[in-house]
């Protein structure tokens, strides 16, 4: 198996990228307030934190480099990695467009309205990972967000954005 | 204790109508939840935790607990008809549960988990009842000092659930106590990691952020799975007859029932030690203690009975230590912990004497959950195995938009539906290079208590950290901790050389 696609290499990946944003946090906490005669800053805390988290990134740092090393097969860090190759791999392709989908869900929250987004990006979904049973993906997309939606606004009384679909509200409080 | 007041407690809890229904709700979704293999009793309480919030705190906690004992039996359903077991807890039911059910005995062998669990729970319940007012008295002469290392007691068990890294399970604490310090500081109001941003003033909040981390990651997860063809549509087409165990099975099981169930509560009692560890522990003492223990993991229904007993056991344990320090036993204890605080309320020792009935209406609320629990499994029995045959493909966009409204329903803020999908972003990464994602609730608990008791004690103490010499608790704590911390790595190195043997094995069987 090649070096690169073991957990040793992912672990050591991961480690580099926590090590850049261990010192960016560590950085920031040097810019909060400074409260005189406190025995214990703002900043100390998040700074404990953050050696914290240095201290055992490096740790799984020098782990990595010396599995990376021995090579060693009985090594569980030699095991294959799970795969987070965008260009080749079609399941983490489909799962970062579930994230796109939820960032347009968020940013469509207000306007659309909670059942609209939510019928929306259910049937995305379904497509996507190959139901294509048209009506049953309507009938389900579109039935348990507005019953969410029923019981929170009717039963809980929490008031949900129903954007364009807004007049719905007015015909649920007349029934 | 004050016998009067708690029989009126239980009176409150047992003769009050939207109690009894929420209790009911809460288990049948929580056996239902428990079911679906990878829906965890955890997962389910985070889901439902926003149904809770128009509610009053008894019927909110009945709820909750229905889905906590509710899910820790559903687990079973799945793992004794089809071999997945729908909860972690559940692991070992089917060492003996999946071959009675291969031989025809499906009916019993969930009747039996079914008892076993109502009687495990009855246990934790009743020694959670008696148990935890003692410890709460020790805990009222807690100062600063005791509570800080409390916290770092509870902490010191992130390196229990921390998994094959205990380094990767120490760098997702402190990332989670880290997060913690996000918006004003409580003692200055310095503003911290807010960037501006004005809803991150009041910090993150916890629901949220847990729901991002386990649901909406695991969503993620899925649909990736089920693009690579990696996963497993379960179905089952058993027809189940028996409901309850008769008189004979009973006679044959009720050691293992009493024994797993006081096993559980004691290792649930533990903070960070759940209904994972406990069947595995009850298994093992059982069948050490067994006549013939060669026949354990072949078809007996005392296996079913000591691993369901025990995990269900583990729920009033967990209750233990979160009703009497404030301090959570595991994971879903952790979110009821979220909803007390959301009610007002904050668990520990004085609630033992500001809160009496509260506490002694959640006693009787776990009563009452597991008591609907059964009433739960014996109705519908016949069609819970059922769900495990749902189609991935439409279960997983369901529970995304229901976690993303749970997420908004808490403050009505988008922001924190953001903050969910972030997180859901955060995890999915995290179980890709195999971060444990628990050490991280535990920290969000406990980490603003670690800090505002360590400020506290700096504060009263002039800044002079070696006063804690002088606080004999506190010192008990920390040594406590330290064994913890040490018996984990011993344990965790114990478990990685026994994976590795097997490797080894399972290499050696492919090269023949």
């Amino acid at each position: 198996m090649k070096k690169t696609h073991t957990k040793a290499f992912a672990n050591l990946i991961a480690s580099v990228i926590l090590l850049v944003f261990e010192v960016w946090a560590y950085v920031q906490t040097l810019g909060f307030k400074v409260v005189k005669k406190a025995a214990v800053q703002p900043a100390t805390f998040p700074q404990v934190m953050c050696i914290g988290m240095m201290v055992f990134t490096v740790i799984l740092l020098i782990q990595s480099l010396i599995s990376l090393k021995r090579m060693n097969p009985d090594d569980p860090n030699m095991q294959p990695a799970a795969s987070i190759n965008i260009f080749k791999n079609r399941g983490v392709q489909a799962g970062l467009l579930v994230i796109v989908l939820c960032i347009l869900y968020v940013a469509l929250f207000k306007t659309l309205g909670y059942v609209l987004a939510s019928a929306i990006i259910a049937a995305i979904i379904m497509w996507l990972i190959g139901k294509r049973d048209v009506k049953q993906i309507l009938l389900v997309s579109v039935l348990v967000p507005l019953l969410m939606w029923l019981v929170f606004y009717k039963l809980l009384t929490v008031n949900i954005p129903m954007g364009v679909l807004d007049p719905l509200k007015n015909l649920v409080d007349m029934i | 204790m004050n016998w009067s007041l708690l029989f009126q407690s239980y009176g409150s809890v047992f003769l009050n109508p939207q109690v009894l229904l929420m209790t009911l709700l809460g288990a049948v979704g929580g056996v239902l939840l428990g079911a679906i293999p990878g829906m965890t009793a955890t997962m389910g309480v985070a889901l439902l935790i926003p149904f809770s919030f128009g509610m009053d705190l008894i019927p909110s906690i009945g709820l909750l607990l229905g889905i906590y004992c509710g899910g820790m039996y559903g687990g079973s359903i799945s793992a004794i008809l089809i071999h997945a077991p729908g909860t972690p807890a559940a692991a070992a039911t089917l060492l003996d549960g999946y071959p009675m059910s291969q031989k025809g005995q499906s009916g019993k062998a969930l009747s039996i988990a079914m008892f076993s669990s109502f009687c495990g729970g009855v246990i934790g319940a009743l020694v959670m009842t008696f148990l935890s007012p003692l410890v709460a008295d020790v805990a009222m002469e807690f100062t600063s000092a005791e509570m800080l290392m409390l916290a770092v007691f509870g902490l010191s068990v992130i390196v229990a659930i921390s998994g094959q890294s205990i380094a990767k399970g120490l760098i997702s604490a402190f990332f989670g106590m880290l997060l913690c310090t996000v918006g004003l500081d409580p003692t200055y109001s310095a503003k911290r990691f807010t960037f501006g941003v004005k809803p991150l003033y009041s910090g993150l909040q916890f629901i949220p952020v847990l729901i991002g981390l386990f649901a909406v990651s695991e969503i993620i997860a899925g649909v990736e799975r089920i693009i690579n063809g990696e996963e497993k549509q379960e179905s089952s087409n058993e027809k189940i007859n028996e409901v309850l165990p008769d008189l004979k099975t009973i006679s044959q099981i009720w050691p293992q029932i009493i024994s797993g169930g006081l096993i559980g509560t004691f290792i649930g009692a533990i903070p960070g030690a759940g209904g994972d560890i406990a069947v595995f522990v009850s298994y093992g003492f059982n069948k050490s203690f067994s006549k013939y223990p060669e026949k354990w993991g072949t078809e007996i229904p005392q296996g079913v009975a000591s691993t369901e007993s025990a995990n269900n056991g583990c729920s009033g344990g967990a209750m233990i230590p979160l009703l009497s320090l404030g301090v959570p036993g595991d994971a879903v204890t952790a979110i009821i912990l979220g909803a007390f605080i959301m009610k007002g309320i904050q668990p520990g020792p004085t609630m033992y004497v500001d809160k009496l009935d509260t506490v002694y209406c959640v006693f009787a609320a776990l009563m009452l959950a597991n008591l609907a629990m059964l009433v739960v499994g014996c109705c519908g029995v016949r069609f819970f195995a059922k769900i495990v045959s749902v189609e991935k493909k439409i279960l997983y966009p369901i529970i995304l938009v229901i976690s993303l409204l749970g997420a908004f329903s808490i403050n009505r803020n988008v922001f924190d539906v953001g903050v969910c999908v972030a997180f859901g972003v955060v995890g999915w990464l995290m179980n890709k290079f195999e971060f444990p994602l628990s050490p991280i609730l535990l920290a969000l608990i406990l980490g603003p208590m670690c800090e505002q008791n360590f400020v506290r004690f700096m504060d009263l103490n002039g800044g002079n950290f070696g006063a804690i010499l002088g606080r004999p608790i506190a010192i008990g704590f920390f040594v406590v901790a330290v064994a913890v911390v040490l018996f984990s790595i011993w344990n965790q190195q114990k478990i990685n050389k026994r994976e590795a043997e097997a490797r080894k094995a399972a290499a050696k069987e492919a090269n023949k």
